[in-house]
C-alpha cells in the first residue's frame, strides 16, 4: 500500500512538471497558435510609400478612403443587413448576401465595398450595422497624371506595384498592415475582451533624381511634338552628366496609370528611353570623333579633308547627306557639317579595333544598368565580321543600334570629362517616420573613357555644331549651347524604310562646364522637312532654356557667335538706353520695333534689358515716368 | 463513536465547492447557449453538491461493516441497473449509460463502481487463505469483474470499465496476489494490444496520435490541442477567474473531461498545485486511514476506494496534458457529473467512517 501511495505522489509530481513545462516551456508556441486561433482581425492598409522629385515635389502620392469589411458571424439579421447595404451601395440584394453569409471569418466587400466615399463610408456607419466595419484604405494617386507614366509605373485594386519603380521598388514602398485584433470565441462572436490595435507600418519614401521643373518642360514640349508632327514614337532624356542622374525622363505614347486598363500592354511596358533600340545616326559620330581626337588621329583645326559628295569604300558608294558634297574642309567642319565621308576617313583612321575599343568603353552593345526595369542592350556588330563598309558606317552612326539611355550616358562621358558614369534614377529610399536612409544610390563612375583634354576639345566641337553647323536651331543667347543632330533612317525587317526616319538631337549646356544634357527624338515626324536639326533642335532648345531656370545656370561669357546664315534674321544687340530721351533712343533702336509706355520723356526702363539680342523687326519696350 | 478524521471531510468539502465554482466558470458560456441559462450547470452540480455533503455526514455514520453484510444485495442491484441501461436508458454522446430523470441523468456505472469494490473486498476477505491460489482465489473474481467490464462496454464507457478493472487488480495486489502473476496478466494485456495492432496497423497511428496532437489537428488531435492551447497560453498566473478564452466554444464540453484545462487558464500554475495538493492530501490521509485500519475488510475497502479514486483522476490529468490519449474519465470532486460527485462523497463519507474505528 506504502508502495502505492509512492507510485501515486510520483505521478502527481509528474503531471505537475509537466503542466510547468507547458505552461513556461512551450508557453510562447501554444500562446502564438492559440491567439491566432482566438483573434481575428480587421486589417489597417498600411500608407504605399510616397515617389517624390529631387526637391521634394510628389510624384505619387495616396488618398485616404475607406472600404467595407463584414464579420458574416456577427450578423445575426443577414436580411436587413444585406438590404440596407445593397440599398446604400447601389448593389444588388444578392451580392451583398453573398458576401455576408460567406463562411469565413472575415470578408473584405470585394469590388462593392472598395473605396467607398465620405457620404457612402457615412451613411453606412451611420446604421451602426453589426459585423459590419468600415476600414481605412489608402489609394494611390498620380498628382501629374501622364507625367513618366512608364518610369513612375502603376498599382492595382490592392496597391500594389504593377509596373515601373511601383514594381521594381514594390517591397520598399509595400508597408506592413497594421490590424485591429479582437478576441472571438469558436464561433466567430466578438468577446468582450480588450482589442488590440496594432499601428501599420507605412511604406518607405522615395527620392528619385528627377527635377521635376525639368520634367514639366520635357512633358509640355514631347506633347507639343506630338501635337505638331503627329509622330509614331516621341523620346526625351535628361541628365547631370557629372553623375550620370536621371532628371528628365518621358515618352510618347503615354498612359495614364489612373486607367491603366484603358491601354496595351505594349503601349505601358515598353518605357522607350530605356527600352527601343534603333540606329543613331549622327549622333553617333560623337563617339568617332572623341576616339579619333583621344587617339590623336585628328587635328580638327589643321587637317583639311575634301568632300566630293562621296567616298568609296570597297565596292561601295557612301554618299553625304548633301548632294554634291561639302568641299573642301576642316575637320572642325566636318564635324559641323555632320558631313558622312569625313567621318568615314576618321574611323579608317582609327581601324576596326581601336573604333570598336571606343563603342565598348562608350557602353554600347550592353545594358547600361541604370535601375529602371525593361533595358535593351542594342546591338553593335561582331567585330570578326567588321570589314571596311561596315567600319565606314559605324563611324557616323549607321548598322549599329543603341538605346537613348546609351547614347546619353556615352555622350555624357564624352563631354563631362571623360568618365563614363552609370545612370539612375532612384537618389534615396527613406523611413516614413524618421526619414532615416536606407539606401542611397550614389554616382557610379564606371570607368575613365577619354582624357579632360580631349574631353575639352569634343566640347568645343559640339559648340561649334551649334553655333555654326547643323545644331544652329537649338542655340540659346548668352549661354553655351553644344550639341549634335542626328537622322536616322529606320531599320523594318533588315531593311531600311524610305521617308521613315528618327529625327533626335543630344545638346548640352554651359558647353565650357556641362550641367546638363538634353536628348530628345522624334519617330516619323509627319509633315516636316526630315532633318535633325530643324525639327528636334527647338523642342531640344525649348527643354534647355528650362533647364537653365530649373538648374540656375548663370549667363555665360565667351560663348560662340552664332553665324549669320540666311534665312536666319540678323540679330541685333539691344544697347542701353535708360536715362535717354525717348528720340535718342529710338535712333539707337533703329531695326526694332520700339513701344514707349508712359507720359515722360526720358526713358526708365527698358524690356528686354541691354546686350541681349533681339531679331530684326522684334518689339523693345520703353518705359517713362 | 470516535471522531471522523476532519481535516478529510473538510478538504473533501473544499475540493468540490472549488469544483463548483470552476464548473460555473467553464460551463457558463455553453449553458447560455444551449439552455439560455448560464446558470443551469451548476445549479445541477449544487444540488447534487448539497445531496453529495449531506450523504457523506449520514454515511460517515454508517457502520461499514454494514456494506459486508449486504455486499450481495448491492451487488445484485447495481448488477440489475447496469443490464437495464442498456434496455431503458437514454442515449447520450454516444453512450447508452443513462437514466434520465427529467433534466437530470443517473449513471448506474458510477454506482458499479463502488459496488464492486464493497464486493471485491469481501471477497478478499473470505477468501484470504486461497488469494495464493491463482485458479481458486483470482480467477473467480477476475473473470466477474471481466463480465461486468463487458457490459460496461456495451453502453459503451470504456473510461468506466477501465477504472472498474483497475480498481479490483490494486484491490488484489494489496490482497497479497503473488506479483507474478500480475507480470502475467501485464504481458497478456501488452500481446493483445500487439495483435490489435497487427491486425489493423491504423491503430498504432491512432493510438501513437496523441505523442503528436498536430499530426490531425482536427480529428484525434482535436481535444488535445485544445486543451494545451488552454493551459500553456494561461501560464503560470492564469488569465484569472471567469478569463478562460478556450472555454467560448474552443474546447468542447470544458466542465466535464477537461475541465482542469480550464483551471490552468483562468488560474494558472496556481490553481494545478492547488488542485493537485488537494488530492494529493486526500489520497494520503486516505491511504493513512486505510493502513491504520485493523480490520481486513475496512482496510481493502478504504484502499479500493481511494485506489480507484485516485487511479481516475491520474487518467483525466494524463489525458488533459496530453500524456496519454483521450478515454473519456472525469477528474473527481470537480467534473460537471451528479452521479459521479455523489458517489464520490459517498464514497469518502466510507472511508471517513472507517477513520472512526481506528486505534
Amino acid at each position: 500500500m506504502k508502495i502505492i501511495l509512492v507510485i501515486i505522489f510520483v505521478i502527481f509530481i509528474i503531471i505537475i512538471l509537466r503542466v510547468f513545462y507547458i505552461q513556461v516551456f512551450d508557453y510562447k508556441k501554444l500562446n502564438n497558435y492559440a491567439s491566432n486561433l482566438w483573434s481575428r482581425n480587421l486589417p489597417i492598409k498600411a500608407d504605399r510609400g510616397l515617389i517624390y522629385d529631387r526637391n521634394g515635389v510628389v510624384l505619387a502620392d495616396n488618398a485616404t478612403t475607406t472600404s467595407l469589411v463584414v464579420i458574416p458571424n456577427q450578423i445575426k439579421d443577414k436580411e436587413k443587413t444585406a438590404d440596407k447595404l445593397s440599398e446604400i451601395l447601389n448593389v444588388s440584394y444578392d451580392d451583398i448576401y453573398k458576401h455576408i453569409s460567406k463562411k469565413t471569418s472575415i470578408e473584405r466587400v470585394h469590388p462593392e465595398g472598395r473605396r467607398l466615399s465620405y457620404e457612402i463610408a457615412d451613411k453606412i456607419r451611420n446604421l451602426k450595422l453589426e459585423g459590419v466595419y468600415l476600414v481605412k484604405e489608402s489609394q494611390r494617386i498620380y498628382p501629374y497624371d501622364t507625367y513618366m507614366a512608364h518610369t513612375l509605373g502603376f498599382v492595382g485594386i490592392d496597391n500594389q506595384g504593377l509596373s515601373g519603380i511601383e514594381l521594381t521598388y514594390d517591397n520598399y514602398l509595400t508597408g506592413e498592415d497594421g490590424a485591429i485584433k479582437y478576441f472571438s470565441d469558436a464561433k466567430g462572436n466578438k468577446l468582450e475582451l480588450n482589442e488590440v490595435y496594432e499601428q501599420p507600418q507605412n511604406g518607405m519614401n522615395i527620392t528619385l533624381t528627377i527635377n521635376n521643373e525639368i520634367q514639366t518642360s520635357l512633358e509640355r514640349e514631347l506633347s507639343n511634338a506630338v501635337t505638331k508632327y503627329n509622330p509614331d514614337r516621341a523620346i526625351g532624356l535628361v541628365m547631370d552628366p557629372n553623375s550620370g542622374e536621371i532628371l528628365a525622363i518621358s515618352a510618347r505614347p503615354n498612359f495614364s496609370p489612373a486607367n491603366y486598363k484603358n491601354y496595351s500592354i505594349e503601349e505601358i511596358n515598353r518605357n522607350l528611353p530605356v527600352w527601343a533600340t534603333y540606329e543613331p545616326g549622327s549622333t553617333f559620330k560623337i563617339v568617332t570623333l572623341s576616339a579619333a581626337l583621344e587617339e590623336n588621329k585628328v587635328d580638327l583645326e589643321k587637317d583639311i579633308f575634301y568632300d566630293k559628295g562621296s567616298i568609296k569604300v570597297e565596292n561601295a558608294t557612301i554618299h553625304c547627306w548633301k548632294h554634291g558634297g561639302h568641299g573642301k574642309e576642316t575637320f572642325m567642319q566636318v564635324v559641323e557639317n555632320s558631313c558622312n565621308p569625313g567621318f568615314v576617313a576618321l574611323g579608317q583612321r582609327l581601324g576596326v579595333n581601336t573604333l570598336f575599343d571606343y563603342i565598348d568603353k562608350f557602353g554600347f552593345g550592353k545594358k547600361t544598368g541604370v535601375d529602371l526595369n525593361g533595358e535593351a542592350s542594342g546591338i553593335i556588330f561582331d567585330r570578326s565580321k567588321v570589314g571596311p563598309v561596315e567600319l565606314a558606317t559605324t563611324a557616323f552612326g549607321q548598322g549599329v543600334s543603341v538605346t537613348p539611355i546609351q547614347q546619353v550616358t556615352a555622350v555624357s562621358a564624352a563631354i563631362n570629362g571623360g568618365t563614363l558614369y552609370k545612370p539612375y534614377i532612384v537618389k534615396s529610399i527613406n523611413e516614413p517616420e524618421t526619414n532615416t536612409v536606407v539606401k542611397e544610390n550614389k554616382p557610379t563612375e564606371i570607368r575613365k573613357v577619354i582624357n579632360a583634354e580631349t574631353s575639352a576639345k569634343v566640347r568645343n566641337a559640339l559648340e561649334n555644331v551649334v553655333a555654326n553647323g547643323s545644331g544652329r536651331p537649338a542655340y540659346i543667347d548668352g549661354y553655351r549651347v553644344g550639341g549634335k543632330t542626328g537622322t536616322a533612317q529606320k531599320v523594318e525587317n533588315g531593311r531600311y524604310l524610305t521617308n521613315n526616319y528618327i529625327l533626335s538631337f543630344i545638346g548640352f549646356l554651359p558647353a565650357d562646364n556641362p550641367k546638363v544634357v538634353v536628348y530628345v527624338a522624334i519617330d516619323n515626324p509627319k509633315g516636316t522637312i526630315q532633318y535633325g536639326g530643324t525639327t528636334v533642335g527647338p523642342i531640344s532648345k525649348a527643354v534647355l532654356k528650362d533647364c537653365i531656370k530649373a538648374l540656375n545656370v548663370p549667363k555665360s561669357d565667351g560663348g560662340k557667335e552664332k553665324k549669320y546664315k540666311w534665312p536666319d534674321p540678323k540679330t541685333i544687340t539691344v544697347p542701353d538706353v535708360t536715362g535717354k530721351t525717348v528720340e535718342e533712343a529710338k535712333k539707337e533702336l533703329i531695326g526694332l520695333n520700339v513701344i514707349v509706355s508712359g507720359e515722360g520723356n526720358t526713358v526708365t526702363h527698358q524690356s528686354p534689358e541691354a546686350k541681349t539680342k533681339l531679331d530684326e523687326g522684334k518689339t523693345i519696350r520703353l518705359f517713362t515716368s | 463513536m470516535k471522531k471522523m478524521n476532519l481535516n478529510l471531510f473538510i478538504s473533501c468539502i473544499i475540493l468540490s465547492l472549488f469544483g463548483l465554482l470552476m464548473v460555473y466558470s467553464s460551463s457558463n458560456i455553453w449553458a447560455e447557449y444551449k439552455f439560455n441559462d448560464p446558470f443551469k450547470y451548476i445549479k445541477n452540480q449544487g444540488l447534487f453538491l448539497i445531496i453529495g455533503i449531506i450523504s457523506m455526514y449520514i454515511v460517515s455514520k454508517v457502520n461499514y461493516r454494514k456494506y459486508y453484510k449486504y455486499s450481495n444485495k448491492i451487488f445484485a442491484i447495481c448488477f440489475t441497473l447496469i443490464a437495464l441501461v442498456l434496455i431503458v436508458g437514454t442515449e447520450r454522446n454516444g453512450s447508452k449509460s443513462w437514466f434520465g430523470i427529467g433534466s437530470f441523468g443517473i449513471q448506474p456505472s458510477e454506482f458499479m463502481k463502488l459496488s464492486m469494490i464493497i464486493f471485491t473486498s469481501k471477497y478478499l476477505y473470505n477468501n484470504r487463505k486461497d488469494i495464493s491460489n491463482i485458479r481458486k482465489g483470482v480467477i473467480p473474481i477476475l473473470l466477474l469483474t471481466i463480465f461486468i467490464f463487458g457490459l460496461i462496454m456495451l453502453q459503451p464507457d470504456f473510461g468506466t470499465g477501465v477504472i472498474l478493472v483497475m480498481g479490483v487488480i490494486g484491490l488484489l495486489f494489496v490482497g497479497g496476489v503473488d506479483l507474478k502473476f500480475f507480470f502475467k496478466i501485464g504481458l497478456v494485456g501488452v500481446l493483445g494490444i500487439v495483435g490489435l495492432i497487427m491486425a489493423a496497423p491504423y491503430r498504432l497511428k491512432r493510438i501513437l496520435s496523441f505523442l503528436n496532437p498536430w499530426s490531425d489537428p482536427l480529428g484525434s488531435g482535436f481535444q488535445i490541442i485544445q486543451s494545451l492551447y488552454a493551459i500553456g497560453p494561461g501560464g503560470l498566473f492564469g488569465f484569472g477567474l471567469g478569463g478562460s478564452r478556450q472555454k467560448h466554444f474552443y474546447l468542447p464540453e470544458p466542465q466535464t473531461d477537461f475541465i482542469f484545462s480550464i483551471i490552468s487558464e483562468e488560474l494558472g500554475f496556481m490553481g494545478v498545485i492547488i488542485v493537485s495538493g488537494l488530492f494529493c492530501f486526500i489520497i494520503y490521509s486516505a491511504i493513512k486511514i486505510a493502513l491504520k485500519c485493523d480490520d481486513l475488510f475496512g482496510k481493502y475497502l478504504a484502499f479500493g476506494i481511494i485506489f480507484m479514486l485516485s487511479f481516475q483522476a491520474i487518467l483525466n490529468l494524463c489525458v488533459v496534458i496530453g500524456l496519454i490519449p483521450v478515454t473519456g474519465v472525469t477528474l473527481p470532486f470537480l467534473s460537471y457529473g451528479g452521479s459521479s460527485l455523489l458517489i464520490t462523497l459517498i464514497e469518502m463519507g466510507i472511508i471517513l467512517n472507517i477513520s472512526r474505528y481506528q486505534k
